[in-house]
């Protein structure tokens, strides 16, 4: 490698830091709004470094005393959000759960077979499945809206997560069969020759061996869902919302419930992070659709 | 032994459910969406009716969608040429093993799982002309006054979301070149080094020839969700002030959802899928890239 010099060093590591801290800086700000009180929020200058530290958003949030004053009269603050917006996390959570459970089953099964099979119109099959990842969401939804208008699954859960499982299949059947490509097809032929059926080789021999890639294919999927915006402004009413329209519903006419909408976007966000943290070794071939291996 | 019915090679049935999935979510709705255009909701009779290509030949001659168009276009090419840009910048600086740069590129990760629309609401706070910390700090610094606020000012207000974007997806873009950097072989660089190649001449003659394919698609997949973006204009400005920022998939959406004119906006996000396969497909001829 090229030698450097210390003062170059030092200035890289000085730029590193200041570039990742400007980066930082606007989650950090963020996160002191969840914990700051009403009209905390609304000083100017802002109270950047030090500020009265309450959990009193937290409470108003989730419907939880942590001893901050929670249910005593307080003055009114303006916009929409309160504890009775808690439940949706549970909306956001059945929704990732169970979409990417649908997508990560459906992928495997399909890209198992687009890795392992030749069959007719193959390479035009997965060019359909990368241009499914192309069409913008609008161009899904105000279809899909009307047809599910018709048969009764507009503002349901099944809907949702129909349509969220859809949305993650062109990832995860890419990144799948990126996970199944790395397995050399001699490990399911000299089983084949010993008389195992493909559906055997698939579940007992290949099966285990893309347990990761199951693994960060599974959290990819659970992020893109938990943060999806347009699929379920569109097609929920009263039903069910999850997170991030539950978050957009805090800026009302009379104002806008910053620390609310702060602590409940703090707290969603947290399962992302640490599902992130885990998958860091695929995260590149994840985002990539499998196409590019670290 | 039993044998089961996936026991030969019998592709369709390993595919099947992915095929029913794909053809009753994106082969019906085209479809059904295509039948849309071609007709209007009219409120006095409360039904859909057929209007043929009216919807068509509006859009053509809808000033508001060509504005719509070029405000996509342009948001399409500054966010991408500067998350490309400082991505390739951000990861050549990280890419060595000094104090806490481990730890630096994890951070970096994190505000890929957050959900858009939330930093939209970040970015819409950070920015508010009463309070927002980037309006103290641009007010200090002199740039531009609190009498200026960023997203209600039209000239201003797509650069306020360009922001967003641009903080959200840079790191993106820095983790996939920050991974083709370090597959890149050792030799090239050792015998530039012996010619005395300076650092400019080798990152534009060996490392960016080396790095085409992965610039190709970040640039491919990060392109695609440029030119669609919907989430931040609509919890940031809802396309204002005035039509500043309406894109393609806000003007459809709100055609569609806030006007009632279900037939028109199903033109809209027809015309939005053309525009992005086409320029997506082409691109991909272009640079040959696979999957």
């Amino acid at each position: 490698m090229i030698a450097r010099s210390r003062a170059s060093r030092t200035l890289r590591t000085f730029l590193g830091w200041v570039v990742v801290a400007l980066f930082v800086f606007p989650l950090y700000y963020w996160l002191t709004i969840a914990f700051k009180d009403g009209n905390e929020i609304f000083n100017y200058p802002p109270h950047v470094w030090s500020f009265t530290p309450t959990l009193r958003n937290f409470e108003e949030v989730f419907g939880i005393s942590f001893g901050y004053g929670f249910g005593e009269q307080r003055e009114v603050l303006p916009g929409g959000g309160n504890w009775r917006m808690a439940p949706r996390l549970w909306d956001s959570i059945i929704v990732a759960v169970m979409s990417t459970a649908l997508a990560v089953s459906i992928s495997t099964l399909a890209s198992y077979a687009l890795s392992r099979m030749t069959f007719r119109g193959r390479h035009h099959f997965v060019a359909w499945i990368l241009s499914t990842r192309m069409m913008p969401p609008v161009a899904v939804a105000i279809p899909v809206f009307f047809i599910y208008k018709d048969i009764a699954l507009l503002d349901t859960y099944t809907g949702v997560i129909l349509i969220h499982a859809l949305m993650n299949l062109p990832l995860a059947v890419l990144l799948m069969k990126s996970f199944f490509d790395d397995i050399p097809v001699e490990i399911d032929e000299s089983a084949l020759i010993d008389g195992a059926s493909r559906w055997l080789i698939f579940r007992r021999v290949v099966l285990p061996m893309v347990k990761g890639g199951m693994a960060a294919t599974a959290v990819l999927c659970f992020i893109f869902s938990w943060t999806e915006f347009l699929f379920v402004l569109t097609l929920t009413q009263t039903g069910l919302k999850t997170v991030p329209v539950v978050s957009s519903t805090f800026v009302t006419s009379t104002g806008t419930a910053w620390g609310s909408m702060a602590a409940l976007s703090a707290a969603a966000v947290i399962p992302a992070f640490v599902f992130i943290l885990l998958v860091q070794k695929h995260l590149v071939r994840g985002l990539t659709l499998g196409s590019i291996k670290q | 032994m039993k044998i089961g019915v996936l026991s030969t090679d019998r592709p369709l049935i390993w595919i099947l459910p992915l095929l029913a999935m794909l053809l009753a979510f994106t082969v019906i709705p085209l479809f059904y969406n295509i039948w849309l255009s071609f007709h209007e909701y009219a409120p006095f009779k409360r039904q859909l009716v057929f209007v043929g290509w009216e919807n068509w030949q509006l859009l053509f001659s809808d000033a508001r969608m060509w504005e719509a168009l070029w405000t996509t276009m342009f948001y399409f090419i500054v966010v991408l040429s500067i998350e490309l840009g400082l991505g390739m910048a951000i990861a050549l600086l990280l890419d060595a093993e000094e104090f806490g740069f481990g730890l630096l590129r994890v951070l970096l990760t994190l505000t890929l799982v957050i959900p858009p629309a939330i930093v939209g609401m970040m970015y819409l706070l950070i920015q508010d002309p009463e309070f927002g910390v980037l309006t103290y700090v641009l007010d200090t610094l002199g740039i531009l006054g609190k009498s200026t606020p960023i997203l209600a000012t039209s000239s201003l207000a797509l650069w306020g979301v360009m922001l967003a974007d641009i903080w959200q997806w840079t790191p993106f873009m820095f983790l996939i070149f920050l991974a083709g950097l370090r597959s890149l072989p050792q030799e090239p660089y050792e015998a530039a080094m012996l010619d005395g190649a300076s650092a400019f001449m080798t990152f534009r003659r060996i490392t960016l020839p080396l790095m085409s394919k992965v610039i190709a698609v970040a640039v491919l997949i990060r392109g695609i969700d440029i030119f669609r973006m919907f989430d931040y204009v609509f919890v940031m400005t809802s396309g204002g002030p005035g039509t500043s920022t309406y894109t393609l998939s806000l003007y459809s959406w709100q055609q569609t959802f806030s006007f009632i004119k279900w037939g028109y906006g199903a033109t809209l996000s027809l015309f939005t899928l053309i525009i992005i396969l086409v320029i997506a497909n082409l691109f991909i001829a272009l640079t040959k890239v696979r999957w």
